[in-house]
Formats: structure tokens, C-alpha cells, sequence
């Protein structure tokens, strides 16, 4: 199937741009924004307010030099900033941005994304281990600990929206909400949004939660050795990583391109703007929590919270189901 | 039990070597810093860690080490005071005047009482501005970026009012011995007036927005415990000891200057942990704001500066004195033994954060990594002052 | 205090000028009850200011400096080593606090402390830790009877001679008191 093929290259090389584009952006307002939140302008110099300081930054990574710490594994370790960014690339492809308006219409869609997302902590981990840097290996073990515990609740506060979908393509979801937001799913499933979004939060490292690159403990954690695009990679999968998750949290609870007036896409692209603002107000405003925290957060509310939630939907939707067939 | 070795192991200098005779089978030796974002400036702790867990840690001191001790021992006791402005930079006041003051106790100087108002406004702006930074950096350490920029803003309207006077505005070497330099002026007196009910105003919100965060009291409660018994045993002193249940301030327990004069409290907590140290810490920026206004509005008019102060040759009579004062950081001591020569014969410089650090070791024993960095951010150190 | 110290070898014990010289008690002791004297002090619940000393014609002055939270009143503690053999017993197994200071007093002045659990260099590098900058030249050095405070005698062993042989004037108005 050459022309599936094709279709599929393409879809690709139109993401990657897109994402480029957008860490540029996301650079940007995430600057901004936490200048402003720290009562100061932010970049201000470069462009009308700091438009062109992304461009600067990105060039000044491509131009750095490649330095890899003495008896470091050369092949791992230029890996892992790779391994870390071309996953994040497929999990744009199932992501619906209009009605019909998406790279791949794929069944499996929410699983793809699940399973592919599940790449960055291996990343991680080589990153951190072939660095051979002790701030790195203990940037990589909390992480792999901290992916692998979020990746529970996440994964049944997914699956639970899914259920009542009743569909794990992502369209389908969408088709299922309407157009007001009491009519979107976060209104019958608000634990699962909340679980989600905490587990989102973990699963990207982002604080409270970037226990992995602690800045005050491990200097950088595990990219403590990388420069130049080596950590640029690292950086741009971490905002890719957050817009996919907000997009996914669009798509799942607040009704995807569904809303009044306004095109679809509009509506899509303002939804998951809105959310990727509230992580970056979330960073700038909390103090990071502690590791065991983070993990008990995980095990002794998130996961008990999400299984009960699963059950839940699971027997409301069987309910249903018998109340509609009798 | 066999020593843990391992070519990666035993790379190092001397001090991780010695660190490392003593380490378990199978643990990880971390250096943290000397260059290190918690460490706040070239602090170095040698770490042995179980996974994250810190079993042993060994502060590793020297790397600001100036030897100020020899330098006043080259200088004239009035040289030697802007040495003092550079020993702690955050508190640089106190240094003044714990110098300047054991001068004036051999020579039997009386200071004009103008100025002992003026140093005590002076001291305790410096006070408020030095707790301002800790707590910014310390909630930095915390991995909460923004407060540092709040504490900023409110710091750099202390400084600009710090500037009229003193003409300089970290290093202040302000003091003189009978005195202070300058008068301050008006512009200072608004500048200060302005800022007591700005910082007032501030407080509440930051009480709400950062002390109330749940986040936060996690992170700072109960841990890096220390009991008043350690205190005594290292010699640990303000907001430390005042954060262990202590109640001591060298302000009320061997006033100095014209402290008896005010109403203020004297805040401590029992809760003995980071929390304890930290709730200290910010009751007296309230407390000193307290004194600040009612010495601006006891000040009498007068010369700042004693009628034939000493000049810059002045030659300390024979004898010895010690004289302490209470820094941002706890007792700040200054042995001054002279034998009527030239330069002073011995200067000793007790640091209060040398002390408070000395018991770092002890108290992060078993704490994770991230705690241990907590409890490092809440003794309040300052590296030029301890290693001096 | 002389009740707190009772029993001790002491050569000399005096009641200081605290507002003169910050210091309420000054006891000249020899190395052998040093840690004792501490370990008193220590029950006491004295906490330790610092540890330093000052080189003087009879030898190294180690001054230390304990200090209460309660009741005010510095206390010092003097003991004379001589240039030669510089050694006093360590008080960092009663006062933890006192193994740093005790450090940086080798570092500056070469004063050995026996027993102390860390002897390694604190401030100084390693590599040139024995430069020991605080020692002064044979020539520029004083009497510590000179520059010291005798304050108001309480107890003075008759082979103390510092206060004494130098300024016999001195020691006649002290005794007069």
C-alpha cells in the first residue's frame, strides 16, 4: 500500500514541523508567562516583546557543541535525546483536530498514543544510565518509578471514558459529546478528568512533579550532561509531551472540537491552549514535592480513586446497556 | 565489612577519599557542589547515599576562605572594617557593628546616642532584607520559582534606602568606631518609612500564598529535627535554636546598643523542625519592622559620630574583649585581643552559621536526599561567613 | 562557677568585667582538666561559642568560649600550651560543635588536639594545610599577661605566675580588692 504509505510520511513530516513550531511558541509563552506571574516582563529585547527570543534560544542549541562526559556509552547516549523525541511525533497522528481533520483515522487511536507515550521514560532511563553521572542516574531512577507509577491512574481514568464511549478511537469519542459543555464528558466523569490531569502532570515531569531533573537536588537530573540540541531534544519532547496531553484531555473530557459558534479547530486548539496555560501557571506557583510523596500520591489516592472510577462507569454502562435492550 | 572499591568510587581529592574510608558495601558517594544550584554559593557536602537516602553527609568547608582573621592582624582596627561588610554580605551590619563594638568595649568608647539609633535601624533593614533572600532561595530549593522575585521586589526598596547612607548596597561598611558614617537624611528616613507598611501589606499575602500551601508544609514539617540538647552541643544559635524551642536572642538575653529600650517579642517555635525555623524566621522581619518603628520615632537629634573619633591610625589600647550581636543567622561573637600596637594582636571571628552548619551532618543522617537539601536550605547559611 | 568547677585543677580563676570585656568568668587551666571542666559544663547545659587561640610569648593561649541560653555569662577557658609541643586533649566527643572549630584552630595555629575524631584540614586545602598563617615571629609576640584581662581574682594557684611576674602593681591593687 504505497499511497497509505505516503499518507502516512507526509502526516509525519507535517507533525514534526508542527511540533518544531510549537515548542518555539510554547518557549515563548512559557517565558512570558512566568515573567509575568514573577512581576516582570519577561523577554522583552529580541522582536516586539520577545517574539523572536524562541529563534534565538533554537539556534544558539544547534550551534552549541555536542559534548559527551568521559567514559559515557556513545551509542546510548545519543539515543536517548532521540528516543525521546520521535515517539512523541506518532502520538500526534490520532489526534482528531476538527470533525475528519486528522492525520490518521485509526481504531486504536487512544491505545497508540498510551503505548507510544510509554517510550519517553526508556528515554529517560538510557539518558540518565549512559551518562555516567551519578545526578543522572538518580534523575533516571526516580523517573522510571515516578512514569511507571502515573501510568496506572492514567491509564483508568482513560479507560474509563472509553468504556463509556464505548470506543477507543478518538473521533468516536468525540462524536459521542456535544456541543454544550454539560453535555461534554468531564460532566459525567470529574474524577476521571482529575485523576488524569494529575497523572498528566506526573507522567511529563512537569512540576510539581519534575522530580527526575530536580533542579534544586539533582542539578539537571537526568539530562544534567547533555548540551546543545541533545537537551534541545529532551526540552522539545517535553512540550510536545504536554500538548499531547492536553490534547488528549480535550479530546476525552471537554468535548474536542465540539462548541458553539466558533469552527472546530478554534475551538480544539483554544481548549488545549487553555489547559497547556494552566500547567505553566501550576509550575510557577507550587513548590515540588517530595519523592516518597509523589509516590504515595500515586499509590494510596490516585490508584484506588481510578479503580473505584472504572468500576463505576463499568456498571453504570452495563446498566444501561440492560435498561436500553429490555 | 568489606570497603566498597571501585576505580569510580575512589576518584576524588583527599576529602572524598577520607569520606570514603568509612563507607558501607554498596553505596553511592555524591558530591554535592561545590558548584550546586542548593548549596548557595561554594558550599561542598560529601554524601553517602543508600538509593535516596542519605546515610552520612560531611559538609567540606574552605572553598571561600579568605583567612580575615590574618588580614586584621596587617590592618588598623579601622581598616579593618570593610572586611567586615564582606564577611557576611546578607547581614553585613551586624559584622560592622559586632566589630566595631568589641573596639569601642577596650577603648571605653561611648557612642552618640543618634547614633546607636541609627545602627540599630541600619541593622535591623538588614535584618528584614536578609530574611527576605532566605526565604526566596530557600522556597527555590524547594523547586517554587516565583517567590525569589516577590522577595526581590521588597528587598531592593530596603536597599535603595540602605544606599543613601551607606553608598554601597550589599557590603556595607558603615559602622565607624564611636559612630556611623553618615547621618541619615531625609530621603533615607521617607524611603524607610514608606517601606514598613509596604512590607506589612505584603506579609499576608505571602503568608496565604506560600506558608498556607499545603505543598510547602509537607515539604518543611518534621523533618531535620533538632532537639535544644543538640543546639547546646553544637552551638547552634538564632532562628535555629529559636525554631528548637530556645528562647534566646542576644537582643534580650546580653542587650547591647540601646536594645532594652524597645518592645518587641522574641519569637520561637517548638515545633523543631524546618517549619519551626521557618515561621521564626518569619515572625521577626515583623518583629524587626516593630523596633525600626519605634526607634524612628524615639531618635533624638545629635551628632552620629563621637567627638574625636579615632582615625584611621588609631592605635586600640592594650587588653581583650569579646562582643556579640544577634545577625540574621544567630550570634555573631568578635574576640578582639590588642596589646596596644599598631594592628590589633588576635582577632577571632565567631561565625553563627559555621556553627549552625557544623550539625548538618548529625541532623540529615536517614533523611531522604530531598530533605537533607531542605534542612540544608533552612539552617540559613551564608559561605563567606563560614568559611570566613 | 567555682562551685561548678570545685574540685578541678585550675591555676587560675577570676570573675571577669562583662561589660568590659564580655567575659564573666576567665579560668586558667591546665590541658589535663580541660575536659573535665567542659564536661561540666556541659551538664550545666552551657553551649560552646567557639574555640580559638592566641600566640603569645608563653606559648599558644587556646581560648574557649562557652556561653548560656538561659543565664547570661560568658565563660572562658584558657589553657597555655607551649610553642614546642602544642597538644590538648579534644572536647569533641562532649561538644560535637567543638570538632570544627577545634579543626580550624590546627589550621590557623598548628594546635594539635588529641582525640579529636576528624583531624583533617577544614579551611585550608590539604595539599598546604601546614602553613599555619596565625602563627606570629618570636619578636612580635607578647606576653599574655600583657594583653589579657586578669579581672577579679577568686583563685590563683601560687605557681600561676602570668598575672604576676610582669605588672606586680597589677596583681597588689587586684589583691587589695
Amino acid at each position: 500500500m504505497p499511497a497509505e504509505f505516503i499518507h502516512i510520511l507526509i502526516a509525519l513530516a507535517v507533525v514534526a514541523a508542527s511540533v518544531g513550531a510549537l515548542g518555539l511558541v510554547m518557549v515563548w509563552v512559557e517565558r512570558k508567562v512566568a515573567g509575568h506571574i514573577q512581576r516582570r516582563p519577561g523577554p522583552f529585547e529580541v522582536g516586539p516583546n520577545g517574539l523572536l527570543q524562541p529563534f534565538c534560544d533554537a539556534l544558539k542549541l544547534v550551534g552549541k557543541q555536542l559534548f559527551m562526559p568521559n567514559g559515557a556509552d556513545p551509542i546510548l547516549f545519543w539515543l536517548a535525546p532521540v528516543l525521546s523525541f520521535l515517539p512523541v511525533l506518532v502520538l500526534f497522528l490520532p489526534l482528531p483536530l476538527g470533525d475528519g481533520i486528522m492525520a490518521q483515522n485509526m481504531n486504536l487511536g487512544l491505545l497508540l498514543i498510551l503505548a507510544f507515550s510509554g517510550l519517553s521514560v526508556l528515554a529517560l532511563l538510557l539518558g540518565g544510565w549512559a551518562s555516567n553521572n551519578k545526578y543522572g542516574l538518580l534523575g533516571a531512577a526516580r523517573g522510571v518509578a515516578q512514569s511507571v507509577a502515573y501510568e496506572i491512574p492514567l491509564l483508568l481514568a482513560v479507560l474509563a471514558v472509553s468504556f463509556q464511549a464505548g470506543s477507543l478511537n478518538l473521533a468516536e469519542v468525540v462524536k459521542g459529546q456535544g456541543t454544550w459543555p454539560w453535555q461534554w464528558n468531564i460532566m459525567t466523569q470529574p474524577l476521571a478528568f482529575l485523576i488524569y490531569l494529575v497523572s498528566a502532570l506526573g507522567e511529563t515531569n512537569r512540576a510539581p512533579f519534575d522530580l527526575p531533573e530536580a533542579e534544586s537536588e539533582l542539578t539537571a537530573g537526568f539530562h544534567t550532561e547533555y548540551s546543545g540540541m541533545g537537551f534541545g531534544l529532551f526540552f522539545l519532547a517535553e512540550y510536545a509531551n504536554m500538548a499531547v496531553v492536553c490534547a488528549v484531555a480535550t479530546v476525552l473530557f471537554l468535548g474536542g472540537w465540539h462548541g458553539p459558534i466558533l469552527p472546530g479547530p478554534l475551538w480544539f486548539v483554544l481548549k488545549v491552549s487553555l489547559l497547556l496555560l494552566l500547567m505553566v501557571f501550576l509550575r510557577w506557583t507550587y513548590p515540588r514535592v517530595r519523592f516518597d510523596q509523589l509516590l504515595n500520591i500515586n499509590w494510596k489516592w490516585l490508584l484506588p480513586l481510578a479503580v473505584a472510577n472504572l468500576l463505576l462507569t463499568a456498571f453504570f454502562v452495563k446498566f444501561a446497556q440492560y435498561v436500553v435492550v429490555k | 565489612m568489606t570497603r566498597y572499591i571501585d576505580t569510580e568510587q575512589t576518584a576524588g581529592d583527599f576529602y572524598t577519599h577520607n569520606f570514603a574510608k568509612k563507607a558501607q558495601e554498596g553505596t553511592l558517594i555524591l558530591n554535592l557542589g561545590p558548584q550546586h544550584p542548593s548549596t548557595h554559593g561554594v558550599l561542598r557536602v560529601v554524601v553517602e547515599m543508600d538509593g535516596e537516602y542519605v546515610l552520612r553527609a560531611e559538609p567540606i568547608l574552605g572553598y571561600l576562605h579568605r583567612m580575615h582573621e590574618k588580614m586584621a592582624e596587617v590592618k588598623t582596627a579601622a581598616q579593618f572594617i570593610p572586611n567586615m561588610g564582606r564577611v557576611d554580605y546578607l547581614h553585613a551590619m551586624a559584622w560592622n557593628w559586632a566589630f566595631v563594638g568589641a573596639v569601642e568595649k577596650i577603648a571605653g568608647i561611648e557612642v552618640p546616642e543618634r547614633a546607636e539609633y541609627v545602627r540599630v535601624i541600619t541593622c535591623e533593614l538588614n535584618r528584614i532584607s536578609s530574611h527576605l533572600l532566605w526565604w526566596g532561595a530557600y522556597l527555590l530549593d524547594l523547586g517554587a520559582f516565583t517567590p525569589i522575585m516577590y522577595a526581590f521586589d521588597d528587598r531592593e526598596k530596603l536597599l535603595d534606602a540602605l544606599q543613601v547612607p551607606t553608598g554601597s548596597r550589599l557590603t556595607y561598611s558603615y559602622f565607624r568606631i564611636g559612630g556611623v558614617a553618615q547621618d541619615l537624611n531625609d530621603d533615607c528616613l521617607g524611603r524607610i518609612r514608606a517601606f514598613i507598611p509596604w512590607l506589612r501589606s505584603r506579609m499576608p499575602m505571602y503568608k496565604d500564598l506560600v506558608t498556607d500551601n499545603i505543598i510547602l508544609r509537607k515539604r518543611i514539617e518534621d523533618i531535620g529535627v533538632i532537639e535544644p540538647e543538640l543546639c547546646r552541643r553544637y552551638g547552634a544559635t538564632g532562628p535555629v535554636a529559636r525554631g528548637s524551642g530556645i528562647n534566646y536572642d542576644v537582643r534580650r538575653n546580653e542587650p547591647y546598643g540601646i536594645y532594652s529600650k524597645f518592645d518587641f517579642d522574641i519569637p520561637t517555635s517548638e515545633l523543631k523542625c524546618a517549619r519551626g525555623r521557618y515561621d521564626v524566621r518569619m515572625a521577626e522581619i515583623e518583629q524587626s519592622l516593630r523596633i525600626i518603628e519605634q526607634a524612628l520615632e524615639m531618635m533624638p537629634e545629635g551628632d552620629v559620630l563621637v567627638k574625636g573619633a579615632p582615625k584611621p591610625s588609631w592605635k586600640v589600647p592594650a587588653g581583650e574583649s569579646y562582643f556579640a550581636v544577634e545577625g540574621a543567622r544567630g550570634k555573631i561573637g568578635v574576640y578582639v585581643v590588642s596589646d596596644g600596637g599598631k594592628n590589633l594582636y588576635r582577632t577571632k571571628l565567631r561565625a553563627p552559621g559555621f556553627c549552625n552548619l557544623s550539625l548538618f551532618g548529625e541532623v540529615s543522617r536517614g533523611t531522604i536526599l530531598a530533605d537533607a537539601v531542605a534542612i540544608l536550605g533552612s539552617l540559613d547559611m551564608v559561605i563567606p561567613e563560614i568559611d570566613r | 562557677m567555682d562551685a561548678l568547677l570545685k574540685g578541678l585543677k585550675l591555676d587560675y580563676l577570676a570573675r571577669g568585667d562583662f561589660a568590659k570585656t564580655g567575659q564573666a568568668w576567665v579560668a586558667f587551666l591546665p590541658g589535663a582538666s580541660l575536659v573535665r571542666a567542659s564536661e561540666r559544663l556541659l551538664k550545666a547545659d552551657y553551649y560552646i561559642e567557639d574555640v580559638c587561640a592566641v600566640d603569645c610569648v608563653e606559648g599558644y593561649v587556646v581560648v574557649y568560649h562557652f556561653d548560656h541560653f538561659e543565664k547570661p555569662g560568658r565563660v572562658t577557658l584558657k589553657v597555655i600550651v607551649p610553642h614546642a609541643a602544642p597538644n590538648v586533649p579534644s572536647i569533641a566527643h562532649l561538644f560535637d560543635g567543638a570538632e570544627w572549630h577545634e579543626r580550624e584552630t590546627r589550621d590557623f595555629h598548628g594546635v594539635q588536639f588529641i582525640g579529636n575524631p576528624n583531624f583533617v584540614p577544614l579551611l585550608i586545602d590539604p595539599e598546604m594545610a601546614d602553613c599555619f598563617p596565625l602563627r606570629k615571629e618570636e619578636k612580635s609576640r607578647s606576653s599574655a599577661g600583657k594583653i589579657m584581662a586578669p579581672g577579679e581574682v577568686v583563685f590563683c594557684d601560687p605557681a600561676f605566675t602570668l598575672f604576676v611576674a610582669d605588672s606586680p602593681a597589677e596583681a597588689a591593687g587586684e589583691g587589695a580588692k
